[in-house]
């Protein structure tokens, strides 16, 4: 038989001695790095877009948004006021979840009014006739230095009164 | 900071990615392939600096991704143990002018992709060769009989 190269050890790299168990530890990691996009698939790492409801006798308060983001992703909230009574007042106080870490690029329609509420950011929207809806538009960037695990909640004032308030979780991956 | 552990990450995730794919697709360079290797660059490029333009953000990004390959070389050479680890280990692929069956299924690496290998070395038949040996690098060195 014809000497084998040199540095080639027959037992190791021809008869893979010692080397049998290499193929399913390189298959099982490959499987891992397949299991990312499936997870992706199943919405595991956003932005798909849910809704959360708040239903009280005096209004339906929805917030449509993706509780998971990405660094850089562009996403919308949209926030969905159902008035099953004349609400003269509407203010919607949105916590710092919402607004920290985020770039905000519009809001639409403008609150007749904006102000700070204990830190949090209160929107004026004014009168909303019984039976008749308000959405609020919001436009947003997810900061790429934004990592990490955000509380966000959006309340809806008559005036003073509470009516309804919807509370999320966001989980933000880099 | 940021740009730095991203850096990191994606470093370790390449390196990871071209451990486990399997050194013969890295190592052809169809057009496919070559179309893959650019996407998957971009989508690496934005995952890294995202919106960083600035020259200060990619000296951090390229002076880190050099560190980490120098530093991988240096463990490599400096740690005969973690070779196989990190750079992976020959396979014999022919032996006395016979393909190793079970070697090139393990490889995913076919008696025609091999003869096409061996007709770019100017090599027109399986018995000329005495060895063939799948290197670390994904390419496939022969070793011709002594008396062809």
């Amino acid at each position: 038989m014809a000497e084998p190269p040199d540095a080639i050890d027959l037992g190791r790299d021809r008869d893979l001695r010692g080397r049998r168990k290499d193929v399913w530890v390189r298959r099982s990691l490959l499987a891992l790095v397949a299991l990312v996009p499936v997870l992706a698939l199943f919405n595991l790492f956003g932005q798909r877009p849910t809704t959360s409801n708040a239903s009280v006798p005096a209004a339906t308060l929805s917030v449509y948004a993706p509780t998971t983001l990405r660094g850089g992703l562009l996403w919308e909230g949209r926030i969905h006021i159902t008035a099953h009574r004349e609400i003269k007042n509407a203010i919607l106080v949105l916590s710092t979840g919402w607004a920290e870490g985020m770039s905000i690029n519009t809001i639409e329609p403008s609150p007749t009014g904006e102000a700070s509420d204990n830190g949090r950011l209160e929107f004026t929207l004014g009168h909303i006739p019984q039976n008749k809806s308000f959405i609020l538009y919001m436009q947003f960037q997810v900061n790429p230095t934004n990592v990490g695990h955000r509380s966000r909640s959006t309340t809806l004032y008559d005036g003073k009164t509470e009516l309804a308030a919807v509370h999320q979780k966001v989980t933000i991956f880099p | 900071m940021d740009l730095a552990i991203r850096a990191i990450v994606l470093y370790a995730f390449v390196f990871f990615l071209t451990r486990v794919v399997g050194r013969r697709e890295l190592s052809s360079l169809q057009p496919f392939d070559l179309i893959l290797l650019i996407v998957l660059g971009d989508s690496i490029q934005q995952g890294l600096t995202q919106d960083d333009y600035s020259v200060t953000g990619a000296l951090i990004v390229v002076g880190m991704i050099a560190a980490l390959q120098v530093g991988t070389s240096y463990l490599s050479f400096r740690v005969p143990r973690l070779r196989p680890v990190l750079d992976g280990l020959p396979i014999v692929v022919i032996e006395d002018g016979k393909p190793i069956q079970k070697n090139l299924h393990r490889e995913r690496i076919s008696v025609e992709e091999l003869t096409e290998e061996m007709r770019q070395q100017q090599i027109a038949s399986l018995d000329e060769v005495q060895w063939a040996v799948l290197e670390t690098s994904g390419a496939i060195s022969f070793i011709k009989k002594s008396d062809s």
